[in-house]
This record gives structure tokens, sequence and C-alpha cells, in this order.
């Protein structure tokens, strides 16, 4: 169950990120989550440049992506990196308000791997974070570094 | 501002009688017999009026083609009794020639004896009937030339007669018998009879032409006047209709155009109303989480300090804002019911009510439920909002017998006819006043405190609007404290359809 891989946590509201850690936290998973404030810093950290220039090399375990951020949003974020060979197996799973049909259907259709709706009343809330948190940080398997390079020698 | 806030009222009141008088007067001077008429016109359709109008046209053509051939007809008898009245006058001229000769020639024969003299008296007697015939003929029976000419076949006879006397004598006796005859001539009172009749016929005609020229020119004058009335008039008419149709057309134009202008508008709204739904369902909700969240994490952390006063205010701060995240969910849910595209289809209910009764059944497990559900019929709709209705329908039924130690819920069918199926969820439950029936289907109108029966209000909203969307109607009936009926009638599928 050693986790290596962080979770990164797209969120641009900072209360609900700092929630969501606190949820994280009960699993002391918060300091394996990286938050990005928009969907451009996410693309940033997939791709080292910018701010995470110097960071360590290798994708997250999962992507939380809130659907609605400022400058990049969250389906353009998902269509990119599922667009992309060496990010498209990347788990992602979209995390949001949202419960409008034409969210869920055009995320499915993008390829994200999960939707959850962030639920109003915060015990659930917690429910939901610390699930996925667990779920996606240490329950699943990610894929292999390198995998995606194969695919993308293939395709 | 006062002031001139005062103005306008003042002005209104002098100004509005007086164009209102005015118009009154001007109209019943002008077209007093016209208006109703006017009016009436008025009131007809499009079509009805295009219609009086080619009418009216057709009429005017009808008219006018009677009253020119009538013309026609007079002018054309007019150049044939013209013809004839020439004809009469030439053989009436001729037959006065023939007279005269007559006359000269015997009285030649009666001095000279010479026979050869008697021709044209031998020629008047055999062409006397013929030129007679021919008279007659060219004449009207009845009329006066017609007994003048058989007035002078009289005379002529009877100057024939007596020129036969004298030649008779003549021969037999000789030159000096006949001597006075020869000199005055025998048959002079006939003869000038004859002559003042053929003049007076002669006159008589030419008059009677001149009066029938004198009419051909006048019908042809009218003819043509009446023609140039006649097409300007149909020309004002067909003009009119033009204008009527043209009116029309525009008229539907602009209404066509009207109708695309508001489609536009109203699609634009309906996107900016799911915009606006959009945004709530995204932006207003983060709010209430963190409001629960932030109670929740200061209830954790200040666990130890916070009396149980604190900690319920807590409680409730965490519980309003679940609850208005409830009540915001179950707006969308409602503006979508009357957005969403509805998937029409035959909806067979006994199974959907059986498939809900099934996912019902956990929460039942702990109550005592006698159903009452009645073979119902197949009906046309959206499945998955029918199933909304009958779900919240049935929901409300089991909520509302929570009190009662056994509880009926009955489902069924009215018949009423075989285009439209009564449906009906009937309960033993609190029931209500039917005073407070009309708001029983509004949004969040809830009959009873939210510590009897939990909920918003919104379900039986979201019955009434999908079966208003389906065409049907929903009314209840109520006995407080006895139960409720709940009815909604949808369109049934025919059995051939």
């Amino acid at each position: 169950m050693t986790v290596s891989k962080p979770i990164l946590l797209a969120e641009d509201n900072p209360r609900d990120a700092e929630l969501a850690l606190a949820a994280m936290e009960e699993h002391h998973l918060a300091d394996k989550v990286i938050l990005c404030h928009d969907g451009a810093e996410v693309l940033d950290y997939l791709y080292c440049r910018g701010h995470f220039k110097t960071r360590l090399q290798g994708n997250p375990a999962v992507v939380l992506l809130d659907l609605k951020m400022p400058k990049v949003d969250g389906l353009e974020v998902l269509r990119t990196i599922k667009n992309d060979a060496a990010l498209r197996p990347i788990p992602v799973v979209m995390l949001t308000s949202s419960r409008e049909e034409r969210d869920l259907a055009e995320s499915y259709a993008l390829g994200a791997n999960a939707y959850v709706v962030k639920p109003v009343e915060f015990h659930q809330f917690l429910k939901a974070v610390k699930e996925l948190g667990v779920f996606w940080g240490m329950i699943n398997e990610p894929p292999p570094e390198g995998a995606s390079r194969t695919t993308g020698r293939s395709t | 501002m006062d002031e001139s806030n005062r103005h306008p009222p003042a002005d209104v009141g002098l100004d509005s009688p007086l164009p209102a008088s005015t118009q009154a007067d001007a109209t019943p001077h002008r077209a007093s017999f016209l208006t109703p008429l006017f009016q009436t016109f008025q009131k007809r359709s499009i079509e009805q009026r295009v219609l009086a109008g080619f009418g009216l046209v057709f009429a005017g053509i009808l008219v006018i083609s009677a009253i020119s051939y009538r013309n026609m007809t007079v002018l054309i008898r007019n150049g044939h009794l013209d013809q004839r009245s020439h004809e009469f006058i030439q053989f009436l001229g001729a037959t006065g020639e023939a007279i005269d000769d007559a006359e000269n020639g015997h009285r030649r024969f009666l001095v000279t004896g010479d026979e050869s003299y008697l021709a044209s008296y031998h020629s008047l007697r055999e062409r006397t009937p013929e030129y007679i015939r021919y008279l007659r003929e060219l004449t009207d029976p009845d009329s006066p030339q017609r007994a003048h000419v058989s007035e002078l076949e009289q005379l002529i006879n009877q100057q024939l007669q007596e020129e036969r006397a004298a030649i008779e004598l003549r021969a037999k006796t000789g030159f000096d018998s006949v001597r006075g005859m020869a000199l005055t001539g025998v048959a002079k009172a006939a003869l000038e009879g004859a002559r003042r009749l053929q003049a007076q016929m002669d006159q008589e005609e030419t008059k009677a032409l001149a009066q029938r020229v004198f009419e051909s020119t006048t019908t042809t004058r009218s003819s043509i006047i009446l023609l140039t009335i006649g097409a300007l008039l149909l020309f004002v008419l067909l003009a009119a209709v033009y204008y009527l149709i043209r009116h029309d057309i525009t008229e539907r134009r602009r209404i066509a155009d009207e109708l695309q202008r508001r489609g536009e508008l109203l699609e634009a709204a309906n996107k900016e109303l799911e915009a606006f739904s959009y945004s709530v369902s995204h932006d207003l909700r983060a709010p209430l989480r963190h409001i629960d969240g932030y109670a929740s994490l200061l209830a954790k952390a200040a666990s130890i300090s916070l009396d149980d006063k604190a900690k319920r205010y807590l409680q409730t701060i965490s519980e309003s804002a679940t609850r208005m995240g409830q009540l915001i969910d179950d707006l969308l849910v409602f503006s979508r019911m009357g957005r969403q595209e509805m998937l029409r289809g035959t909806v067979n209910l006994n199974q959907l009510i059986a498939s809900l009764r099934h996912d019902l059944r956990h929460d039942l497990q702990d109550r005592a439920i006698s159903w009452t559900i009645a073979q119902l019929p197949n009906v046309t709709g959206d499945a998955a909002m029918l199933r909304q209705v009958f779900m919240n329908l049935i929901a409300n039924a089991i909520k509302f017998t929570g009190t009662r130690p056994q509880a009926t819920i009955e489902i069924g069918c009215l018949d009423n006819g075989p285009d439209e199926a009564v449906l009906f969820v009937r309960d033993n439950g609190v029931g209500f006043d039917m005073r407070y029936a009309n708001k029983l289907f509004g949004v969040f109108q809830r009959l009873h405190r939210a510590d009897e029966f939990e909920g918003t209000g919104i379900g039986l909203a979201n019955v009434r609007r999908i079966i208003h969307r389906h065409g049907g109607k929903t009314w209840a009936e109520g006995v407080l404290g006895e139960g409720a009926t709940f009815y909604v009638s949808l369109p049934r599928v025919r059995p051939s359809a």
C-alpha cells in the first residue's frame, strides 16, 4: 500500500480545496495532494512546465477535475489529457457541483473515468472525497510509467 | 416636476373628447348608409372579401355584357329596318312613277289611238300586285304603313279600272267620245289620292328612318359611355381586390416575420434559462457546501469547548444549508422537466407500477400497507417522466399514510372514453382540506408543517408539469383525516395504433 504517486486536485475555489484537503487528512492522504487552482496549472503540471518545470517526472495517480475553472475549464483539460497519448492512461475523475446531463454526457464522451457530484452535505462530501482518495490513491493500481509511451508509439 | 406631472392628465382630459366628437360628426354625414355595409365587410374574412370583390367584378362584367348585347341587337335591328325603309321608299317612288307613266300613256292613247302608248298602262296593270306585295313585305303587319299600302292598292286599282273603261270606250267609239277624258284624265280623284298617299307614306317612312338614326346614335353613345364607366368601375374594383390581397399578403408576411422573431426570442430565452439553471446548479451549491462544511469542521474542532446549545446551533446551520441544497436540486429538476425533450412512446403502466413498487420495497419493510392495483391501460407518453409522476404520487401516498397502523393504497383507472385514461392513486392517509386543493400542485406549496411530514413540496408540481406536457390534467380530492385521491388524465393508446 505504498503510495508513491501524487493525487492531482484541480479546484479553483480555495474553500472547496480546504474542505477536500480536510477530508483527505482523515486518511493521511493530504500530503499526497497537489493542488492546482485552474485548468492551465493542471496542464502545466502534466507537461512539467511553468511553475512545475522542476518537478519530479511521472504522472499522477489520478486527476480530480472540477468542471468550472478559470482560464482552462475542466472539460478542456480532460480533452487535452485524453487526446495526448502520453497522458491518456491517467485516470481522470470529474469532481463537480454540476448534475447537468450535458456535463455528464460530455465528460464521459471525452473519456472521463468517473464522475462525482460534490454533495452539499459535508459528511457526504467528506465521505466522497475520502473514498475517492482511498480508491484512486491506494486501492487502484495506476498505469505503469512508460505504458503510455509504448501506446504512443504504436498509435 | 410637480407641475409638469399635473399637466398631462389635464391635456388628455381636454383632448380626448374632441377627436371622438369630430369623428362622430364626420362619418355619418358622408357615409351613413355605407357605414353598416363597411362594418359587415370588415367582419368578413379575407377569403370572403376577395370572393365578394371578384363576385362584384363578375357581376359588373355580366351587366355590361347584357347591356352591350341589348344595344347591339337594337343597332342591328335598326340597321335592318333602315335598309327596309330605304327599299320601301325606293319602291314607293318606283310605284309613283309607274302610276304617272300609266296615266300619261293612256291619255296619249286616248288622243292618238296608238296602242304602243298603252305599254306603260299594261305594265302597271301587270306589275301592281308585285309592287303592292313588295311594299307590303317591307312593312310591319298592323302598322299604319301596311294600311296605307292596302289603301294605295285600292286607289291604283280604281285608277286602272277607270282608265280601262276609258280605253275600251275609245276603242269602240273613237276619239270624240273621249275627248274630254283625254284632256282632263279619267281617274283624276284616284290619281291624286294615290299621289297624296304616296307622298304621305314617303314622308312617314323618312321620318321613321330619321327617328331610328337618332335612336341608333343615342344607343351607340350610351353604349360607349356605359362601357367606359363600367370599365372604370371594374378597374377600381379590381384595384380594390388587388389592394386587399396585397394587404393580406403583407400582413401575413409581417405576422410570419413576427412569429419567427418571437421564436428566436423564445429560443434565446430558453438558452438563457438553461445557462441560468446551469450556473445555479454549479455556483449556488458551492457556498452551501462551504456553510455545512465549515460548520461541521467547527463543531469538530471546538467539540470540547462547545455546550449543547452551541452544538445545536451549528447543527441547525448545517441542516439549513442541506435543506437549501435540496430545494435547489428540486427546483432544477422542476425546471428541467419543463424543458427536457419528450420521448413519446407507448407506456405500459402495469409494468411501470410494478417496477416502482419493487424499487420501494426496502423502504416499506416496516410498514403495513395493503395495495389494491387495478389492471391499467397503456398510455402514450415519455416513460421516464411518467415514472416520475407515479413515483411522486405513490411516495406521497406512502408518506401521508405513515401515521396509519394499516395503510391502504389503491391505484386504479376510471373509464373516460377511448381517447383518455384517468388514473388515480388513493390512500387512507391524513388527507387534506378541499379548500386548499388548488394549492396542492403549486411549486413548494405544502399543506403540512415540515415537522409533520418531510419534503420540499416540489413533487406534485412536477406531476402537474409532466401531465400538462402530455396534454392531460391533474386534480385531487381529499377529506381531512380520511384520505386523498390524486387523479391524472393521459392520452390513451388506441388499440389499432
